[in-house]
């Protein structure tokens, strides 16, 4: 007894566990939180948050550049619904083309699935943690500098009532970007799931969304530009999620003269109906290839 | 059967599983696993993996049914799953993170609270065997290792039933001597049953209590290991001379041996070698005491143990012959 006491380590010998158990929302919660770190790179090296960090910085310098104008006594700078058009197609696409491989391509390629699948969670479970993850960082980054301008603008309002139409004008805008962080959320999923092999996946996410963007606004600017009214012009914007995304907000109401595409018109809501199917059919995807991957 | 005295961990019938193509994996397996460390062996296709699957609740079987620690697979797949470690056979670590890092989160997918998860990662890499080693990126481990990461992400969970498929797979021989160890300390000493794939038969043997083998989907025999390592038991004695003289003796000193049927061709050759059942150590004083007393010029003296190859050989002329 005399020796036990002095503080020797003793090999405990192996312990089971009885406690509690986490159910498997629980465990699907776990996942995403776990996902969503690594989507900014937490957890990985400083490799893997350069792209990141460096693209919510630059997505936020508009907003501070935008605090700086109003309080020198300009109007708010950029609208909350389309904030600046070409910076944020930019930054979501290489945002999505660098972290949705890290997400999904990673695992893939160290063949680590067996190792999710042969826990308590189902199949569907790992891409839908992977989906509320990478659709979570999306809003964050598009979300986050929103709310930066929305703060630099009422910072220099005056009075309740210029506040009141500021927030107004913001609650609009953040439903635009919970529109386009659900959607490129999918797209990009999807598209890096297909390879394990990371260059791969990063450069196929990129080039769909470039590619489809510049076909789109060539298309628009073939048909006489935003401002074109023939059915050319209102329909070219369907041809890539980012105008498919900015021809939904001017179907909801939201301004034709900014943004990317021409006004659809009478096409909105076909607009409104290809993004859904758009949608449904990468998260139809996402959870066929899982459904392949976790019985191989 | 000692599979009845204790509730089975593993449990099918006519388990068949047919892929797209009329692929048949497994054709009407049914067998017991009773609890302790159990081998499972066959050769590549014999339908291990496929068998491993349908336990995970993975893939649904075609026809038949299995259960695992009494639960069915098809019904009840997370509740297995949560009572059940996996090693799966190939590489599966990413390269990129620690041991720790990893296990703690598969721990957490194994639905363990977040600071449970940290404290049994800790412990399954100890009981592993990898210490400081743990901080380091996998990438920079070698096989054994990495082979122990996979033992301990199984581990991890508090599992009641551990699947281990090929857990030997790329060591060297040093390094499968460990593992097997380890693997048999797991079954001895943590209280958990232990089924481990393999198509090495001579290694599995070694830590096994119990036998499983199939053979393109079906069973080809399940049994106690000592069950039929008991009865091998023999010490084989040859003689140049004498080998009746020398039967009569030890049948008078108390020990039935036989005399072993000539195996070369035609026949020709004498007989020379008795096999005498191997009781202990007295077994070997009394043949030696018989030999000398006899004079006999003794040329070999060997204990044999069947290898347990050679078994389930004997099963198979047995069935096809």
């Amino acid at each position: 007894m005399a020796n036990q006491a002095t503080g020797v380590i003793h090999d405990l010998g192996y312990r089971g566990y009885d406690g509690p158990r986490l159910g498997r929302t629980q465990i699907i919660r776990a996942l995403t939180w776990h996902s969503f770190r690594s989507a900014f790179g937490i957890g990985r090296g400083v490799k893997g948050k350069i792209i990141p960090v460096l693209a919510f910085i630059a997505m936020c310098l508009p907003g501070f550049v935008n605090a700086f104008a109003v309080a020198r006594g300009n109007a708010r700078l950029f609208g909350y619904d389309v904030y600046v058009p070409n910076l944020r197609v930019a930054l979501v696409t290489i945002f999505i083309a660098a972290q949705a491989p890290e997400l999904v391509s990673r695992d893939l390629r160290s063949r680590v699935l067996p190792l999710y699948f042969c826990r308590p969670l189902r199949r569907g479970d790992y891409p839908l943690a992977k989906y509320l993850a990478l659709t979570a960082a999306l809003l964050i980054l598009i979300e986050i500098p929103l709310l930066i301008l929305y703060v630099g603008t009422i910072a220099s309002a005056k009075g309740g009532r210029a506040v009141w139409d500021e927030t107004r004008a913001l609650i609009p805008g953040l439903g635009v970007g919970l529109m386009w962080a659900v959607l490129m959320a999918a797209i990009g999923l999807v598209l890096a799931s297909l390879t394990g092999r990371r260059a791969y996946s990063t450069g196929i996410v990129a080039i769909s969304c470039v590619l489809t963007f510049f076909l789109s606004l060539l298309l628009i600017q073939a048909e006489g530009g935003q401002g074109a009214t023939s059915t050319g012009a209102r329909v070219a914007g369907l041809f890539s999620p980012f105008t498919l995304l900015d021809g939904v907000r001017v179907w909801l109401g939201g301004n034709p003269q900014v943004g990317l595409v021409a006004d659809p018109g009478r096409y909105g809501p076909l607009y409104g109906v290809v993004a859904v199917v758009l949608l449904a059919a990468c998260l139809g995807g996402l959870a066929a290839r899982y459904r392949k991957v976790s019985q191989s | 059967m000692p599979s009845t005295q204790a509730q089975a961990v593993i449990d099918t019938r006519a388990l068949t599983k047919v892929y797209p193509g009329n692929v048949t994996a497994l054709d009407g397996l049914t067998v017991e696993v009773a609890p302790g460390v159990t081998g499972l062996i066959g050769a590549n296709g014999a339908g291990k993996s496929t068998l491993i699957k349908i336990l995970l609740g993975l893939i649904p079987p075609t026809k038949g049914q299995a259960k695992v620690l009494g639960h069915d697979c098809e019904t009840s797949g997370e509740k297995i799953r949560i009572l059940l470690g996996y090693m799966p056979e190939h590489d599966c670590l990413p390269p990129d993170v620690t041991a720790t890092e990893l296990v703690t989160h598969l721990g957490r997918m194994s639905g363990l609270p977040a600071t449970v998860a940290k404290e049994r990662a800790a412990e399954s890499l100890r009981h592993v065997g990898l210490h400081e080693e743990r901080y380091r990126l996998i990438g920079t481990y070698s096989t054994g290792m990495k082979q122990r990461v996979k033992l301990a992400q199984a581990l991890v969970g508090a599992p009641q039933l551990l699947l281990l498929d090929e857990p030997t797979n790329g060591l060297d021989p040093a390094g499968r001597t460990a593992m097997l160890e380890l693997i048999a300390r797991i079954g001895a000493e943590f209280g958990i049953s232990i089924v481990v794939a393999s198509h090495l038969l001579g290694e599995i043997e070694r830590i096994c209590d119990h036998l499983v083998a199939i053979d393109s989907g079906r069973l080809l025999r399940a049994d106690s290991i000592t069950s039929f390592t008991q009865a091998s038991q023999v010490l084989a004695v040859e003689v140049e001379e004498g080998p009746a003289q020398l039967q009569a003796e030890l049948a008078a000193r108390g020990l039935a041996a036989t005399l072993q049927a000539s195996t070369a061709q035609g026949g020709t050759a004498q007989a020379r070698t008795l096999l005498v059942p191997l009781g202990g150590d007295d077994t070997y004083d009394v043949v030696r005491d018989c030999v000398a007393a006899l004079a006999l010029p003794l040329c070999r003296l060997e204990q044999r143990r069947h290898q347990v190859e050679e078994l389930f050989r004997d099963e198979e002329v047995v069935r096809h012959g």
